[in-house]
């Protein structure tokens, strides 16, 4: 029983925590959604991404693939992004999404953020950049 | 209000997997998984507990990965392994179904995450030891 007590309390006090990082990130979120990005629009060019694969990424690196889901999949599929490019949107976002939040909550219970997001951002653009300059790549689009 | 509902759907995972491993850790149970996945798990710099971690991780979502991976009481190190590989692969069955419908192939997606997830946790792995 007292097991039971005191993995209650933990897990509450845990839960607690994350309630402190999720409640503003969901704000945040609500208040990027709104928002038309314009953030970087030919940072991503070298990978392969245009401009229009830029709201679909931004979204998906930041929120993630679970929250930003809707934004992403009208994004690729209303703006014109062809099958390739979609791909490396995807492929990109396989390593590198939810950075914000996935970082945070294990920032909670003891990992260092600063190489999660580095280690993971620069995976990302190496892999995105390697399958781009690939030659199964550079056949032509059917 | 989204982040509360949020956090309550978390809550949900979070508690009920907290309080089920502490009583696996009294069974002697987790040592018997453990010692199954240690081989693997020292390539990763991990003990084999966190090879239940990584499993909730994958399947289930990265709420229940650190309910499990909390009461292990790793160090700074281990949980920032943990955490890479998981950042890179978690919630795999949703996550995949998402990809599925932006028309890419998603399965293609999912095994690279799952091997770039195990071969960066080696890489970190190797790479915190060179500099400690």
């Amino acid at each position: 029983m007292e097991t039971v007590l005191v993995a209650l309390k933990d897990s509450l006090i845990l839960s607690a925590k994350l309630l402190f990082i999720i409640l503003p990130l969901s704000i945040f979120y609500e208040f990027l959604k709104g928002r038309d990005s314009k953030l970087a629009k030919r940072r991503f060019a070298f990978i392969g991404i245009s401009g229009r694969g830029l709201i679909p990424l931004v979204t998906g690196i930041i929120i993630g693939l679970t929250y930003g889901a809707g934004v992403i999949i009208h994004s690729i599929r209303t703006s014109n992004v062809g099958k390739k490019e979609a791909f490396l949107i995807l492929l990109f976002l396989s390593i590198c999404h939810a950075i914000i939040e996935d970082t945070l909550i294990f920032v909670v219970i003891g990992a260092n953020g600063f190489i999660l997001i580095a280690f993971r951002f620069i995976l990302a653009i190496i892999l995105t950049y390697a399958i781009y300059r690939s030659k199964i790549f550079k056949t032509p689009e059917e | 209000m989204n982040g509360v509902s949020i956090t309550f759907t978390m809550a949900k995972v979070i508690v009920p997997f907290y309080i089920v491993i502490e009583f696996i850790k009294k069974t002697g149970f987790i040592a018997v998984i453990s010692d199954f996945f240690k081989p693997f798990m020292q390539l990763i710099g991990l003990p084999g507990e966190a090879a239940l971690g990584l499993m909730a991780g994958y399947f289930i979502n990265l709420y229940a990965a650190i309910a499990v991976i909390a009461p292990l009481e790793l160090s700074s190190k281990d949980i920032t392994i943990a955490a890479l590989i998981l950042g890179i692969s978690h919630s795999l069955p949703l996550e995949t179904a998402v990809t599925k419908q932006t028309g890419v192939n998603a399965w293609l997606l999912m095994s690279v995450r799952v091997f770039f997830s195990l071969l960066s946790g080696v890489v970190l792995n190797v790479i915190w030891k060179l500099f400690s």
